[in-house]
């Protein structure tokens, strides 16, 4: 019983092993041809970047959702959001998507349809130019209103140029 | 092992352990919680969302199952107090089939576990940022945020306590020279003449754990409504 129990486990042990020696030689010796080339530091840049995007929209949605907004941290969210935004296009160079094997949800079709890709971001800069004024208006449904527009804009953009949520 | 010691040898026969629903249960778990992972890492989110409901409802099958089920299925012959417990690691044996006191343990704090994760993931999300559980709209979009946050750490504790299962599973198997895995995929094992097996469970009972879970899901994965 001893023996018939071990060995499945001791084989599992041992595949593993295998297994992460391969992943770890692939690695090292980055064969040409392969995917195997180092992940580009403008990856990160550009998710940082956008999940900073991210966590400023939920913080003025969450403003939102209390009693009184505070309109000084929906101008600075705001404010972040459209300098952030500006930069985004840049992040994304040629071959850095998820068809060059890289940790990133980025499609190809940033780089098949630039033009596109372009009009979608010139979207999110305009939504988000209109959320600093909707921030400086100081009226709460105004800046509900240009939440739906900066949503839509993200949203454009994660459905054309990022992978499929369903 | 004191047991068959003492006694005269006692002719071995073998008898029930777990029923199926039981057994198919455990086999699901143990495959959907890698799928789990596998489909959030490879941001699989249809999937993700469509197996973690099938989860859900394993999940709450299993619960009601422990209600209704066969005897070893049910909380309330295996779920034993802490001197139970004790006693159980004193002496080493159960005596019985089904979960021993420590081993109900694991259960309980398994099943919990999975359903506090699955129940994370039904808020997680934000709806204009990629996927969302059906129950994201229930919540404000910053506690969604936390929650979001608290499925992806707890994964950590579903993984120590899976090392935990598989560890103890080694240990009976190597040091306490017990099969563990064979009954739960056969269901059967192998006991003293006077070890009583596990009583058959009722159709009955299995048409009524799947309408409450398959149920249950159904009105979560849609939103609960009138709440949603």
């Amino acid at each position: 019983m001893l023996r018939s129990l071990s060995r499945p486990i001791l084989t599992i042990a041992a595949s593993a092993t295998l297994l992460s020696a391969c992943a770890g030689e692939n690695a090292s010796e980055g064969e040409a041809g392969s995917q195997a080339a180092e992940e580009p530091a403008i990856i990160d840049v550009r998710q940082t970047n956008l999940e900073e995007i991210g966590d400023a929209f939920k913080a003025i949605r969450g403003q939102l959702e209390g009693e009184s907004p505070d309109f000084a941290v929906l101008e600075t969210q705001a404010t972040m959001i459209n300098a952030n935004a500006q930069k985004v296009i840049d992040h994304f160079p040629e071959g850095t998507g998820m068809d060059a094997g890289f940790d990133t949800e980025a499609l190809a079709t940033i780089w098949e349809r630039p033009e596109d890709f372009a009009a979608a971001h010139q979207a999110l800069i305009e939504a988000s130019e209109g959320m600093v004024a909707a921030a400086q208006s100081g009226d709460a449904a105004t800046v509900q209103a240009q939440v739906g527009e900066l949503g839509k804009s993200c949203k454009g953009c994660h459905d054309n140029f990022r992978v499929d949520d369903d | 092992m004191s047991e068959s010691a003492k006694q005269a040898p006692s002719p071995k026969r073998t008898v029930d352990v777990w029923d199926l629903p039981v057994r198919l249960c455990h086999w699901a778990f143990a495959l959907l919680v890698p799928a789990m992972w596998w489909t959030a890492e490879n941001s699989e989110w249809g999937w993700h969302k469509r197996l973690g409901l099938l989860l859900l409802g394993l999940l709450l099958f299993r619960i009601v199952w422990g209600v209704v089920g066969s005897p070893t299925a049910r909380f309330a012959s295996f779920v034993r107090g802490p001197a139970a417990i004790l006693a159980y690691l004193r002496s080493g044996s159960n005596g019985a089939i089904g979960h021993n006191p420590l081993g109900a343990v694991s259960v309980v704090v398994l099943l919990l576990a999975m359903l506090v994760q699955v129940s994370l993931g039904l808020f997680a999300g934000d709806p204009f940022d990629g996927a969302t559980g059906p129950l994201n709209p229930l919540v404000g979009v910053l506690t969604a945020d936390m929650l979001t946050d608290w499925h992806e750490t707890f994964f950590d504790a579903i993984v120590v306590l899976i090392g935990l299962h598989l560890a103890a599973i080694a240990y009976y198997a190597a040091i306490k020279r017990n099969n563990l895995i064979g009954p739960m995929i056969g269901g059967k094992r192998t006991v003293e003449s006077d070890v009583v097996g596990n009583a058959p469970a009722m159709w009955k009972a299995v048409l009524l754990s799947m309408a409450i879970a398959a149920g249950a899901t159904a009105w979560i994965a849609v939103g609960a409504p009138p709440l949603g």
